[in-house]
């Protein structure tokens, strides 16, 4: 009786040790990510929140303070309100071509019985060797006034004036997609290439055709890859930096840049932070709307 | 419903040859099995005859229609695949009815047919179900069922039985062989398994390296197969190498001389079926009798297979039925082997040809 007592209790004593042994293991392991998330992420960003309620004077720069002004001010003056729609404008129109230009090379990765695949998938990589601002920064030396469509153009007297495109939305556009496509058309070849192939031609034989294919099977289910995929271009450019700057020029401001601009030019860091802060809310609002808007309309 | 026909067919992917002129003419309401190892080029014609692989040479006739070049969708063949391909998103009902929304069939229509198609199949309560929430058995009923509903000309099926357990199988085929008869409809299967070829099809095609090496009943192949090859694929067979003396004469490599039926002096091989093989007293009175030593002995319940070794280097499978009054041979014991001779089927053998 007491010797299997005895017994009892080392055996929940040797288990308790167990899963003492495993939750340490497993906390040691996650433990760094946690802390790295926190003092990275987490508390800068209620600092910034904090900062944004405060008050701001030229001069004594930041005051202490517990206000709305500067998301006031923020959306009261049409110098905000147009950086703000300028973003979101820009953010949308980037996501729908990204979405929609990335599709068929996502397919065809995924479909490809090429023993070339691994080429084909370095090669949508590649461009992501070559940061924002060199590429950009290239551009201009094409594209710019002075650059070499232009000068080349005028060489053969096909145009007068130098054709404007740096320094417009478009050249921006154009320049955003061009960094984002790799990482949407990525997403996109994962979760078609956990499509069986079969389903398609199950559709061809019960009578579908291409476009009928498209939409009623391969659409729903390479839909997870459109909703993330979309999602991450659209974040991507929401917060986009250096492409802006460098391709919209000094007047063509977007919510990344003016924060850069609050902070560090205008040294207004309650203003700055609010705009941050109006930038992260906007994106995260967004996005869960355009998820549950997607999820709500493909169910299953 | 409708007679299938395959003239010359052929599929070369760059310089290799999926499959090599196969000419088939299927009838209406048959049931034609292609019967081959992987890669011999079944998988291809049958998805030829889809319209998935555009052929380099040759036609494919439906219901005395002209398909070769028509693209899957406008040739009402209804498929069955290996991996059964059901639209995961999709109940088992609009799985169903998803071929016949195709063929724009109204509404009011689709819902019976719908019903019609899953009562077939057994699947009546099932209606609501997404597939991931149904066994493997019961997906390959629903994929029977949406290829059935839409009332094919030709019902293909890709190996409908590979990914469902043993014992599932042999249920399934007849269910699938009952119910195709039942509806009459022209049916091709492709399969690696001769088991279940011998049980589903009215016909068999053999079919190796893109070729099609013999077209026939059960009884044809067995008896009569057309090569060495056929004779390994239908049945089970003792391929002993040598050469024919002269007709009626063989002589193995070991050097042993038996007696054929036929045969063109030349190398060749000749072929044994394990069952017509007798051993021990039922030997006497055989035209060909060996003496030999049993070296193996496997018990697999209704048979049981002796190795009997005849010569240095020719050694025999004989199955036994297993009888209640049967003594087992053992391993060492001395035995005779006799059989007539014309249960010996002789090839020649084609010099440069590698034979199966």
């Amino acid at each position: 009786m007491t010797a299997s007592a005895t017994a009892g209790t080392l055996q929940s004593l040797a288990a308790r040790e167990m899963r003492g042994g495993r939750l340490s293991t497993a906390g040691f392991l996650i433990g760094p990510a946690t802390i790295f998330v926190t003092v990275g992420l987490l508390f800068p960003i209620l600092f910034l929140f904090r900062y944004s309620l405060n008050d701001f004077k030229p001069g004594v720069l930041m005051i202490d303070a517990f206000t709305i002004k500067q998301y006031v001010l923020f959306f009261t003056d049409p110098y905000f309100t147009a950086a703000f729609y300028r973003t979101l404008r820009v953010a949308v129109v980037v996501t729908a071509i990204c979405v929609v230009l990335a599709f068929p090379l996502a397919y065809v990765i995924a479909r490809t019985q090429s023993r070339w695949k691994h080429l084909l998938i370095m090669l949508v990589v590649l461009p992501l060797f070559v940061g924002n601002a060199v590429r950009a920064a290239g551009w201009m030396t094409l594209f710019g006034n002075k650059g070499f469509l232009n000068v080349s153009l005028q060489w053969l007297g096909l145009i007068d004036e130098p054709l404007r495109i740096m320094f417009t939305e478009t050249a921006v556009i154009v320049g955003i997609l061009a960094v984002n496509l790799p990482y949407v058309v990525l997403t996109l070849q994962s979760v078609i290439e956990g499509i069986d192939r079969a389903v398609e031609e199950a559709a061809f034989s019960l009578g579908a055709g291409p476009m009928t294919m498209f939409r009623r099977v391969l659409l729903p289910l390479a839909l997870p890859g459109f909703v993330a995929g979309g999602i991450f271009c659209f974040i991507l450019t929401m917060n986009a930096y250096a492409t802006p700057v460098l391709l919209g020029g000094p007047q063509f401001v977007m919510m990344g840049p003016l924060v850069y601009i609050q902070f560090a030019i205008k040294s207004n860091w309650p203003l700055g932070s609010a705009v941050a802060f109006i930038l992260m809310a906007a994106t995260l609002v967004l996005t869960a709307a355009a998820n549950l808007v997607v999820q709500r309309r493909y169910r299953r | 419903m409708a007679r299938l026909e395959l003239h010359h067919l052929s599929k070369h992917f760059g310089p290799t040859v999926a499959v090599s002129d196969v000419t088939l003419d299927i009838a209406d309401g048959e049931f034609v099995v292609l019967l081959g190892p992987s890669g011999c080029g079944k998988t291809t014609t049958l998805r030829m005859i889809a319209g998935f692989v555009a052929p380099t040479a040759g036609r494919v006739r439906l219901g005395g229609r002209e398909v070769t070049t028509l693209p899957p969708w406008k040739r009402n063949a209804g498929m069955v695949f290996q991996s059964y391909a059901l639209f995961p998103h999709l109940s088992v009902a609009e799985n169903v009815a998803f071929g016949l929304e195709m063929r724009k069939i109204a509404p009011a229509e689709i819902k019976p047919r719908v019903t019609e198609a899953l009562r077939m199949v057994r699947l009546e309560g099932f209606a609501e179900r997404l597939p991931r929430q149904l066994s493997g058995g019961q997906q390959q009923r629903v994929a029977l069922a949406r290829a059935l509903a839409i009332r094919p000309d030709v019902l293909l099926l890709d190996e409908p039985l590979s990914n469902l357990d043993a014992k599932l199988r042999e249920t399934v085929r007849v269910e699938i062989r009952e119910l195709q008869r039942q509806l009459g409809i022209t049916t091709v299967m492709v399969t690696h398994d001769q088991e279940e070829a011998l049980i589903m099809a009215d016909r068999l095609v053999v079919m190796s390296e893109g070729e099609v090496r013999q077209v026939g009943s059960q009884r044809d192949l067995y008896e009569r197969p057309a090569d060495r090859f056929v004779a390994g694929v239908v049945g089970r067979s003792n391929i002993l190498p040598g050469k024919v003396v002269e007709p009626g004469r063989f002589e193995t490599q070991g050097g042993i001389r038996i007696a054929c039926a036929g045969g063109q002096a030349g190398p060749a091989v000749i072929a044994l079926r394990p069952e017509r093989l007798a051993l021990g007293p039922a030997a006497q009175g055989l035209t060909n009798r060996l003496h030999g030593t049993v070296e193996f002995v496997s018990y697999l319940g209704a048979n049981i297979d002796v190795h009997v070794r005849v010569s240095a280097a020719d050694r025999v499978v004989v199955s036994q039925p297993n009888r209640a009054d049967g003594r087992l041979p053992s391993e060492g014991d001395k035995v005779e082997v006799g059989w007539p001779a014309e249960a010996g089927v002789v090839f020649a053998e084609e010099a440069g040809r590698p034979q199966a």
